[in-house]
């Protein structure tokens, strides 16, 4: 799979169990649905956090393609724990996090310590968070 | 064994002469019914027979390796997945063959499995990677077990050729009717000599017709007809060559619960899987139309074998669960008999895995098949590289390592 931003080969990361793909050139994270919904199981949040990405997003931030079916994706906009503007594939075949996108996310999911998806990715990404 | 393939081949040998006599009439029909009875009808045979042959010899040489692209099926060392050479390795020991089938994995998430090839020196085992993360060792040693049988039994030259057959007969038939309709139907410019002629072309051309919608929907019965059988007798096969009815058993149960479908399977090559790999939504297949034997069935008679894995056995589980007298193991085979050793609980189950790691494996194998490297970080994290991954070292973004990337 290929960096929708910089067209990089992207290369799988994976911390106990759970596989994301990451560009290790724009630090940014593809998930697919189906890792999302994977990564979300046993969480109270699974549920609001799933329903808080459909809402798109009025913005002229440049639209980029999907890596997997090759279509523009949509611009959805976040605002279950901070506003955040994310890219989703049309088709629904996962969410594109740039490296700052992913890092708010992850800082926001500092305030809510309890969720599992949060604390997985934040391990994952230790030393960058350290140099940032 | 010799009785079994031999049995099998006298039933080829008939569905074979069935099927070409369903080629020629239909070569015939149509021949006369454009340039006339008399060398009209030879003219239609002698057409479809070379194109039968020109197909057949394509299939002979080609066969195989056009079904293993068309399935997206990857050639793979025992490197990608050691377990599964391991597998083919034992039930080709057992089965007697003098060499090793090559084995190919298809990148995809249903669990499914064929076998492929013009002879047992000549032949291939595919298996896809979604089967390859659902099912335990002893479940796949039944699956891999079953295939191998297929090549002992001298099923997989059977279903290319028929394969073939089959293809012409369609190709002919569509032609001819799509010829005909779009010429509006008339065959008064191939023959108008004499009125009478032209009635008794007529008929002819209305038979042609008839037969040419009739004779793939015939060829197909008679080849699902013999194919199920071939599914029965491969399984009583496995569970000899496996010794235990239950990995096969247990295996089929877990391949008939995944609702994926397999996209790159199509109507031609579904008979070569060890079950349909073409789910049809919201109509029971009729009995008289499927490729393979109702699953619920073969799971149900292996079960009953209650442990014991001789061709009697199975017979009699067959005979028990149909209620039928049918035999589909000649009586020959059925006296020979391996005595039961009992195996002092080799047998682990293994405890079932969560959808998490059920994921992974299948997302390891894809990769392997396609040629990743791994590498594992000292701070435990897992790096995946592609194989078109340019540079030469990368940073771990857990602990700030730098891994060295070995390209494969």
């Amino acid at each position: 799979m290929k960096c929708p931003v910089c067209k990089e080969p992207m290369i799988v990361l994976e911390l106990n169990q759970v596989e994301i793909d990451y560009c290790h050139q724009c630090e940014g994270i593809w998930l697919d649905s189906g890792e999302l919904d994977l990564l979300l199981e046993g969480s109270k949040d699974k549920e609001n956090v799933i329903a808080s990405l459909s809402k798109k997003a009025n913005i002229n931030e440049k639209k980029i393609k999907c890596p997997l079916c090759r279509k523009k994706m949509d611009k959805i906009k976040t605002d279950y724990i901070e506003t955040i503007i994310l890219d989703k594939c049309v088709k629904g075949e996962g969410l594109w996090f740039n490296k700052n996108e992913l890092h708010k996310v992850l800082l926001a999911g500092n305030l809510n310590t309890n969720n599992p998806v949060f604390q997985q990715l934040k391990s994952i990404f230790e030393y960058k968070f350290k140099k940032n | 064994m010799w009785e079994l393939i031999k049995a099998n081949q006298r039933k080829s040998q008939i569905l074979f002469v069935m099927m070409g006599l369903c080629l020629i009439t239909l070569g015939y029909l149509i021949g006369s019914a454009y340039f006339g009875a008399a060398e009209g009808g030879l003219i239609g045979i002698l057409l479809a027979t070379i194109l039968w042959l020109a197909l057949s010899l394509v299939s002979y040489f080609a066969g195989s390796s056009i079904i293993l692209s068309v399935s997206n099926a990857k050639e793979v060392t025992p490197e990608v997945h050691s377990q599964l050479f391991n597998v083919v390795e034992e039930m080709k020991i057992a089965a007697g063959l003098s060499k090793m089938p090559k084995v190919y994995i298809i990148n995809a998430e249903a669990p499914n499995a064929f076998a492929t090839g013009n002879s047992p020196e000549n032949c291939a085992i595919a298996v896809t990677a979604g089967l390859l993360a659902k099912l335990n060792r002893d479940e796949l040693q039944g699956v891999v077990a079953h295939e191998v049988s297929h090549i002992t039994n001298r099923d997989i030259r059977f279903v290319t050729f028929a394969g073939v057959m089959i293809g012409a007969i369609v190709l002919i038939s569509d032609l001819f009717l799509r010829g005909f309709f779009y010429s509006g139907g008339s065959s008064k410019r191939y023959n108008n000599k004499s009125s009478g002629g032209g009635q008794a072309q007529l008929i002819i051309f209305v038979f042609a017709i008839l037969f040419a919608i009739l004779a793939p929907i015939l060829a197909r019965l008679l080849y699902f007809a013999i194919s199920r059988k071939r599914e029965y007798l491969a399984d009583a096969s496995a569970t000899r060559l496996t010794r235990y009815p239950e990995g096969l058993a247990s295996a089929l149960e877990k391949i008939s619960q995944s609702s994926e479908e397999l996209p790159t399977a199509n109507k031609v090559t579904a008979p070569m899987y060890i079950i349909n790999p073409l789910k049809r939504k919201g109509m029971k297949i009729s009995d008289l139309t499927s490729t393979h034997p109702p699953i619920s069935e073969r799971i149900r008679i292996l079960r009953s074998m209650a442990g014991n894995y001789n061709y009697q056995d199975y017979q009699k589980a067959y005979s028990n669960v149909k209620r039928t007298t049918a035999k589909i193991i000649p009586d020959s085979e059925l006296a020979k008999v391996i005595t039961h050793v009992p195996v002092a609980s080799a047998i682990t189950r293994s405890t079932p895995i969560s959808a998490k790691a059920h994921q992974r494996n299948l997302g390891d194998i894809m990769m392997a098949v396609n040629n990743y490297s791994f590498i594992k970080c000292d701070c435990g994290l897992k790096m995946k590289i592609p194989p078109g991954f340019a540079k030469k070292e990368v940073i771990c973004p857990k602990c700030g390592k730098m891994n060295h990337v070995i390209s494969s």
